[in-house]
């Protein structure tokens, strides 16, 4: 099956400013893979490249094996939708979406029918005659993934493509376009810097950082297993300390905390030296403070903000680290107040050793010669914690 | 995505045109006035070769733009001319602009248009409308001598001919030249008005400041741009002008550098004493126009756009 | 209980109008009336005596300061005794002169400056920061340093180009293209890339990207520059004078200033009225086709913006 993206040492620099430093990344045939960062991580040049706008300054784009960084993108079987949508604005919604098709010199019957299907995908029959500033951003969010789907690209790279809609058509798009890619089964690049979209939608996610790739895997394991200080960091909030790790046994690191001692039974486990450990908002529990067990270490509330679904305890430790505990509202009143003193639990299998802070993870996927997965996982964003639909 | 070579293919007819009609011209005057003159003739003869230039007649110029020279007192003539006039363009233009980019809502459109309709007809023409009004027996003289602001005029010493506008008074030429250029001072000066955010004059509103205070130190500093811009773009061609003051005046008393170099090509011919004060005046207007750049980076580094 | 309401109703009134009164002192910027008088003043001033001189085309008699009743002679009459602006061999020559340079500058200037807009705004390469930097010169160059460059030209180096119609026509377009390049250039830049990138992204070879999509993108701003092309040339004088070879490439601006010289008539103003109703057609032409081409793109202001825009 076509569709398939390699992306091979890829380098881009602009000027003095190196945009895009020595990427591997290997999407496979249908995947819905995402590209997630802040803003001037190299994932929009990225996909710029792979869509032909920016010619790369070292490296490999392969689509279904033939390299075609220099390729212009009038040539390549890949379509792009836009973050600005760029619908012309001159041309009705039926020309904007059959301008691909009369470029390859379609009969006017073919052209007819094939935009009629492509606004049926995306509801918006009977819009044709419309012009693109006569439509809601959702609408023109819609011809532009018509445009770009009515040419049956091997491959669609979407940039930020529900940046400029508010929050609950975004969370709405966010659904469509992930049923949509099932449904059209091609290989969708996206690049968001939105986590929750990318975690949602996403069969894989490559986290990006100043111009490398940090971390790629599943939405659940860059999300519950992240491999950087930068990733845990950057998806969701994590409470991240500074520590000595001194190796472990059965699974287990012991750590200590300034003059606290944990042990930590996820990541580099076996490892000592300074270190940090990482641990999620929502794992950390709060019991009375004189409760009294292996990784319970005492604080005191020092701000409790009310979220709606749940309450942030922000609790002082003794060593001076602030760790925030995430409590589900359900219904009854939290019983810790701005003052009490507690004890923070916090689970050694919720408890993340780290080891680096810089280097950035190789996506092994992609170095040649290694075959990539036969299968993908279908774990559309089920046990994401961050799902809220 | 486009060829390499395609920019610049486009941009070559453009840019040779410029060339051969807008730079290469300027050698032809430089050549004319460094060169010699027929003495039979009176011809120019250019000198193409700078080996052969001859500078004596830039020299002469420069000599008698000296005070007492014969170009001194058109010299300071211009120059009162244009700072006079630039000063009423300031005058009348800034609160028109102030006003219609801040205060007029309903009726800001209508203004809009009747402040750019004189950009629309002839220059020539509103001169023209100006000979028909201060003609004698003309509205505006009739209108004048009816209410005595001519003798009031005459005994302030603004003009020296209470019943004749049009016989070679400075005070012609002045408003004649505010007339003609205020609209190009108005339009920029209105265009960076505009773009003031209104949140930074309800800053200083909020901080304590006076409307008066508000205007001192955050509209005026920050139209600064536009009334600079507007300024050069009137100073420059008023420096150059001489249908002005031939249309309203025709006087020599009234004559500015512009009729000088007019003179030389159109009246008694010695072309190359008007390439010569051609050459003066636009390194002179060089000057002014890189003090002007200068200025612009300077606040362009102080404000962000 | 009346007559307290009214003397109430009489403090408040006498209170407001002082409180008024005392803000305008306190504060003559924040309530406009004193703006808003001169603004008006000014409007006035700046386009009544131009009506004066519509008006005066249309006087039953020789003066232009009289007002002796209503006639159209000026323009039509075939008397030999009247140079009617229609039929007067001198006044006829000047108006077909200036339409013709007019006409032919649209032609030559905006071509050659839409190229140059969009190779300036582009191009990125060795000389395109000279050539940035040379088209912004005619703007700011006084029309005499430009009249006595073009003559001296004409007369010593290019003597190919005969005085009169073809030196005025190669005038006119040298001060006429940088204006062709500001506009089409702004619009250009407001445009963007983006679509180009789409076309591209549709399979669109790059002429067709060109003609497809960046060329009715800009059309708004061809026509746009066009008209003022059209309105500048028209209006030109100086470099009409300098390049002309004397009486049959007279243009009506330098047929209205040899009038004021002399003794201006009605039909002085006439023919000005004729040459300024042309231009606002023009340019009012030039407004509808702009807002035809850029009908339903959203996010733009009233036709009087535009209007307005077109003077910038």
């Amino acid at each position: 099956m076509a569709g398939e993206v390699k992306v091979v040492d890829l380098v881009k620099r602009f000027g003095e400013v190196t945009a895009v430093d020595g990427i591997n990344l290997h999407m496979p045939s249908g995947e819905f893979f995402s590209m997630l960062g802040p803003s001037g991580c190299g994932k929009t040049t990225t996909l710029r490249m792979i869509a032909g706008f920016e010619q790369p300054t070292e490296g490999q784009i392969l689509l279904d094996g033939d390299d075609m960084a220099f390729t212009p993108p009038h040539k390549r079987n890949v379509n792009t939708v836009f973050q600005s949508y760029a619908l012309f604005p001159h041309l009705s919604v039926y020309d904007n979406v059959a301008f691909g098709l009369k470029r390859q010199k379609r009969p006017k019957s073919e052209i007819r029918e094939r935009v009629g299907e492509a606004l049926d995908l995306v509801q918006l029959q009977g819009l044709e005659k419309r012009k693109p500033a006569q439509m809601s951003g959702g609408q023109q969010q819609r011809v532009a993934l018509a445009r770009a789907l009515v040419l049956k690209p091997a491959v669609l790279l979407l940039d930020e493509p529900l940046g400029a809609l508010d929050a609950k058509l975004r969370k709405q798009l966010q659904i469509e376009l992930k049923a949509l890619q099932q449904q059209v089964g091609i290989t969708f690049v996206y690049v968001t810097h939105d986590q929750e979209e990318a975690l949602t939608m996403s069969d894989r996610i490559a986290v990006m950082s100043e111009g490398r790739v940090e971390q790629v895997g599943p939405p659940q394991e860059v999300y519950e297993e992240p491999t950087t200080t930068f990733v845990a960091d950057f998806l969701g909030v994590s409470n991240l300390m500074t520590a000595q790790a001194h190796g472990g046994s059965n699974g287990r690191c012991r750590v200590t905390v300034g003059e606290f001692e944990l042990f930590a039974a996820q990541g580099e486990t076996a490892t000592t030296g300074d270190t940090k450990i990482v641990i999620r908002p929502e794992r950390v529990h709060l019991e009375p403070h004189e409760a009294a067990g292996e990784n319970r270490v005492p604080g005191m509330v020092e701000r409790v903000v009310y979220l709606g679904n749940a309450n942030q305890v922000i609790v002082g430790l003794a060593n001076g680290d602030k760790v925030q505990a995430l409590v589900q509202n359900t219904g009854e009143e939290l019983t810790y107040k701005q003052g009490d003193p507690v004890r923070v639990y916090m689970p050694a299998d919720a408890l993340r050793v780290l080891t680096d802070t810089g280097t950035a993870p190789i996506d092994e996927d992609a170095v040649p010669g290694i075959p990539p997965p036969t299968a993908t996982e279908p774990m559309a964003g089920e046990g994401s914690p961050n799902v809220s639909v | 995505m486009y060829p390499r070579w395609l920019w610049p293919a486009f941009a070559l007819p453009g840019v040779v045109w410029l060339l051969i009609l807008f730079v290469l011209p300027f050698y032809a005057v430089v050549g004319v006035a460094f060169g010699s003159v027929d003495p039979i003739l009176l011809t120019a003869v250019p000198a193409w070769n700078p080996a052969q230039w001859n500078f004596g007649w830039v020299t002469q110029v420069l000599t008698e733009l000296q005070p007492g020279g014969i170009y001194w007192d058109v010299f300071v003539r211009t120059l009162e001319y244009v700072l006079l006039s630039l000063a009423g363009c300031v005058l009348i233009g800034y609160p028109v602009a102030y006003y219609i980019s801040r205060h007029a809502s309903r009726t800001k459109s209508l203004l809009l248009i009747l402040l750019v309709l004189p950009f629309w007809i002839s220059y020539l023409m509103r001169m023209l409308a100006w000979i028909n009004l201060l003609s004698p027996g003309g509205y505006a003289e009739r209108f004048l001598s009816a209410t005595h602001i001519n003798d009031l005029l005459f005994h302030l010493g603004v003009v020296s001919d209470p019943n004749n506008y049009l016989g070679g008074e400075s005070f012609t030429v002045i408003i004649a030249l505010i007339y003609g250029y205020i609209p190009y001072f108005i339009l920029p000066l209105y265009a960076s008005l505009d773009r003031i955010d209104r949140s930074h004059l309800e800053a200083a509103r909020d901080l304590g400041a006076s409307p008066w205070r508000a205007f001192l130190h955050v509209t005026l500093p920050l139209s600064r741009t536009g009334l600079l811009g507007g300024a050069v773009l009137i100073v420059l061609p008023m420096f150059g002008d001489y249908y002005t003051p031939n249309i309203v005046s025709g006087a020599p008393t009234t004559s500015m550098i512009g009729n000088q170099i007019d003179l030389y090509f159109h009246g008694g011919p010695q072309p190359t004493i008007g390439a010569a004060i051609t050459i003066l005046l636009s390194l002179f207007l060089v000057l002014l126009m890189g003090y002007y750049m200068w200025t612009i980076h300077r606040a362009s580094r102080d404000l962000p756009a | 209980m009346s007559q307290a309401v009214a003397t109430g109703r009489t403090t408040t009134q006498e209170f407001s109008t002082w409180r008024r009164l005392r803000g305008w002192v306190g504060n003559p910027w924040g309530k406009p009336r004193f703006l808003v008088v001169i603004t008006w003043t000014y409007i006035v001033w700046s386009i009544a005596p131009v009506l004066v001189a519509i008006q005066f085309s249309f006087n039953d008699s020789r003066s232009l300061t009289v007002w002796h009743g209503f006639t159209t002679k000026w323009y039509t009459s075939t008397s030999p005794a009247i140079n009617s602006v229609f039929h007067d061999p001198g006044l006829r020559g000047a108006l077909q002169q200036s339409m013709k340079l007019a006409f032919l500058d649209v032609v030559i200037a905006t071509p050659i400056g839409v190229l140059l807009a969009l190779g300036l705004a582009r191009w990125r390469g060795r000389g395109s920061g000279g050539a940035n930097f040379l088209m912004l010169f005619p703007l700011v160059t006084p029309e005499i340093v430009m009249g006595v460059s073009l003559l001296l030209l004409f007369s010593h180096l290019l003597t190919v180009v005969p005085f009169g119609t073809p030196a005025q026509v190669l005038g006119h377009v040298t001060f006429s293209i940088s204006y062709v390049v500001v506009i089409v250039r702004g619009r250009l830049f407001s445009i963007g890339r983006s679509y180009e990138e789409a076309a591209a992204d549709l399979g669109a070879a790059p002429a067709v990207a060109l003609y497809r999509v960046l060329f009715p993108l800009l059309l708004p701003a061809i026509v746009a520059s066009a008209a003022i092309v059209f309105a500048i040339s028209i209006d030109d004088f100086v470099i009409s004078q300098w390049l002309s070879n004397g009486a049959n490439t007279t243009t009506v601006p330098m047929t209205i200033y040899n009038a004021t010289r002399a003794t201006p008539q009605p039909s002085t103003d006439g023919i000005a009225t004729v040459i300024m109703v042309i231009t606002l057609a023009a340019v009012i032409g030039g407004v509808l086709v702009f807002r035809f081409f850029t009908r339903g793109e959203g996010g733009r202001g009233s036709a009087i913006d535009d209007v307005a825009g077109f003077g910038i």
